[in-house]
């Protein structure tokens, strides 16, 4: 499993994905930028759409609006304008038929409608009395000034005869220079009133002051028309009325009444004119905010994405570089071992190194099986302190500093006195366990000596137990250091098991449970030998621990 | 998923307080490996160039120390006239013992 991770990262750095990115950030490519100013303008353009469809629904609303309400007071002050007119047209009709009672008495007449031309503001400026089938000689009686009608005499008889044939109230302008008047005109059998108001110089009436002409201008025409000389009144300087107008004609005797008009100001009040203007500044802000806050958004998120790219490159240079030195650190760790170890028929050995969690650094346990004759096999298995070169160095001048003096003849406890010469804790901070099992299958002895290294397991017949001999200082200590081995007597078959600290010790657990766990994992029915291995291996509890286990075993048959 | 990242070293703390005479104690509490040992060591060693007459390194709060941290302690009793290990927990006193270091470090077994 760690060897195929391995492989795997080593093979995805030679990829160009994952080459290291030294230096300074690469600049956004222009794709990038692209990207990054899409957004944004799209906000600019979506909102500003947004506030120009609101602005152009509110001004048409606002339109819609105004010109309703100018409807509505065009047909009010029409219905005003109305309310005038049967007044007027009683007075005159009861002159009529007082005339045509009397059968033309002009002095009854003249006293009857007097009053209608006196006071402060006189109704009428003229009335005169005319018969039906004299219309040419002129009126009858006069009262007041002259009628403007009579200057026309033809004009003057086809008006009258006009209102007599139809019955009705006769309306007609008298509206040239220089005191533009209006006629009326009623008929009562044989006689006709005919009577003439004079229009303010201004032609502007008194029914303007009303409340329903108010903020208006407007502009009233004589007839269905509006032709400037049928113009009666009006509030501005000079026609057309500026702005959108609205109009009604009403009947007005004969005749009718055209009221022209258009708002001053906003009739709905200033709000619903404004709002158009208000919606746009508003829509204005709202989208440049909207645009400069997503310009920043994916501004950051670009920068974030960046950050994560680069991120996952160097996590992806760590892994690789990582599992590069594990494959160093176990390579070497390889080499510093034996390849094969002796498979006799009487004598059979095994091995394990299996390197814990933290193997980055080659670690400082080892084993050896050194074949001093046929019959006599030194097992060795030991643990520098610490990790990394330092540790692999000094393993290594001890494995071979072990196999020279044991060449030389050495037994185990002289050879472990030469090592404690070679090296002290005061120069390297290392300190170096070791255990020295002697399996002599001519003498029938098993001999343990221990540089302050864990006890061997001694497996026979079903039965295992450690064997524990003097235990000496570990490799370091002290220069010169003593050293006794302990024999016992080889059973005829057997196993014995050395080990570093990684089988038995875990943090948080005293290091006699796992001896007890390695002890009672060893005990039971013979297996194979590198079965057994295994199966100690495994029974260490949660896997691969921090440190390394390097465990050797040995089987005899005598 | 595999934990292929360096594992960050367990947390170490110490303390180092220096008395009149020059004798100095180290108390540490926490977990000492590699990683925390090289930390401590280089801390102490300036403690040590003054030769003090007697170093106590109290370790009555060490839950877990590995063989790097009993081989820092050997050095040290090497490097002064009075060395003591005070307080190591069961566990560690256990250990201490299996290496043969009972004796040397001043640990009842």
């Amino acid at each position: 499993m760690v060897s195929s991770v391995a492989s795997e990262r080593l093979e995805a750095a030679d990829a160009p994905a994952f080459e290291p990115s030294g230096g300074p950030p690469r600049p956004a490519e222009p794709g990038n930028r692209r990207r990054t100013l899409g957004l944004p303008a799209l906000t600019l353009l979506v909102g500003l759409l947004v506030t120009l469809a609101l602005v152009l629904v509110s001004q048409s609303q606002y339109t819609s609006n105004e010109n309703r309400l100018l409807r509505l007071r065009v047909s009010d002050a029409g219905a005003i304008l109305t309310t005038a007119l049967p007044g007027l047209q009683s007075n005159l009709a009861s002159a009529a038929e007082l005339a045509d009672a009397t059968n033309g008495n002009v002095a009854k007449f003249d006293r009857f409608v007097s009053p209608s031309l006196g006071g402060a503001s006189p109704q009428f400026r003229s009335i005169s009395l005319w018969q039906v089938h004299h219309l040419r000689s002129g009126p009858l009686t006069v009262v007041g000034t002259a009628p403007r009608l009579a200057v026309s005499a033809s004009e003057a008889s086809a008006f009258l005869a006009r209102t007599s044939a139809n019955g009705k109230l006769g309306v007609i302008g008298q509206l040239g220079p220089p005191e533009p008047r209006l006629g009326y005109a009623y008929a009562a059998g044989r006689f006709i009133v005919y009577a003439e108001t004079e229009l303010p110089p201004a032609r502007h009436a008194r029914i303007q002051k009303r409340s329903a002409f108010t903020g208006l201008n407007d502009a009233l025409f004589l007839g269905s028309t509006r032709r400037p000389q049928d113009l009666l009144t009006t509030n501005v300087a000079h026609l057309p009325l500026p702005g959108p107008t609205a109009s009604v004609t009403v009947p007005f005797g004969d005749n009718s009444l055209t009221l022209v008009m258009s708002s001053r100001v906003a009739l709905a009040g200033s709000l619903p004119k404004n709002l158009p203007w208000i919606i746009a500044v508003l829509g204005a802000l709202l989208t440049a905010a909207a645009t400069l806050m997503t310009l920043r958004l994916t501004q950051r998120r670009r920068a974030a994405e960046e950050l994560a790219q680069r991120l996952e490159v160097s996590a992806t240079e760590n892994r690789r570089l990582y599992a590069e030195q594990r494959t160093i650190a176990q390579t070497l760790q390889h080499a510093l071992l034996p390849d094969v170890l002796p498979q006799g028929p009487q004598l059979q050995a095994s091995a394990r190194y299996v390197a814990g969690e933290l193997g980055v650094d080659v670690g400082g346990d080892w084993y050896d099986v050194i074949e001093l004759d046929e019959r006599r096999l030194l097992l060795v298995v030991g643990d520098v302190s610490g990790r990394g070169l330092h540790a692999a160095t000094t393993m290594a001048a001890l494995r071979y500093a072990i196999r020279a003096y044991a060449a030389q003849g050495d037994a185990p406890p002289a050879i472990l006195t030469k090592l404690s010469r070679l090296v002290s804790v005061a120069d390297t901070g290392q300190l170096t366990t070791i255990l020295c099992v002697l399996v002599d299958t001519e003498q029938r002895t098993i001999s343990v000596t221990s540089a302050g290294h864990l006890p061997p397991l001694l497996i026979d017949g079903g039965v295992s137990r450690y064997v524990e001999g003097e235990l000496g200082l570990p490799i370091g200590v002290e220069s010169g250091a003593a050293y006794d081995a302990r024999r016992i007597p080889l059973p005829e078959t057997g196993t014995i098991v050395a080990f570093t600290d990684g089988l038995v010790e875990r943090r948080g657990e005293s290091i006699d449970e796992g001896l007890e766990r390695a002890r009672t994992e060893a005990a039971g029915d013979e297996v194979e030998l590198p079965e057994l291995l295994d199966r100690l291996v495994a029974a260490v509890p949660g896997g691969r621990g921090e440190d390394d286990i390097a465990i050797l075993g040995v089987r005899w048959r005598t | 998923m595999e934990n292929i990242g360096p594992v960050p070293g367990p947390l170490a703390s110490f303390h180092i307080t220096i008395a009149p005479d020059g004798s100095a104690t180290v108390r540490i509490s926490g977990e000492l490996d590699m990683s925390s040992v090289d930390r401590l060591e280089a801390e102490v060693e300036r403690v040590l160039a003054a030769t003090p007459p007697r170093l106590v390194v109290d370790v009555g709060s060490v839950r877990f120390a590995d063989s790097s941290a009993i081989a820092m302690w050997v050095r040290w009793s090497g490097a002064v006239p009075e060395f003591e290990l005070r307080d190591p927990q069961p566990l560690l006193r256990r250990v201490i013992s299996t290496m043969g270091l009972a004796e040397r470090l001043g640990v009842a077994a």
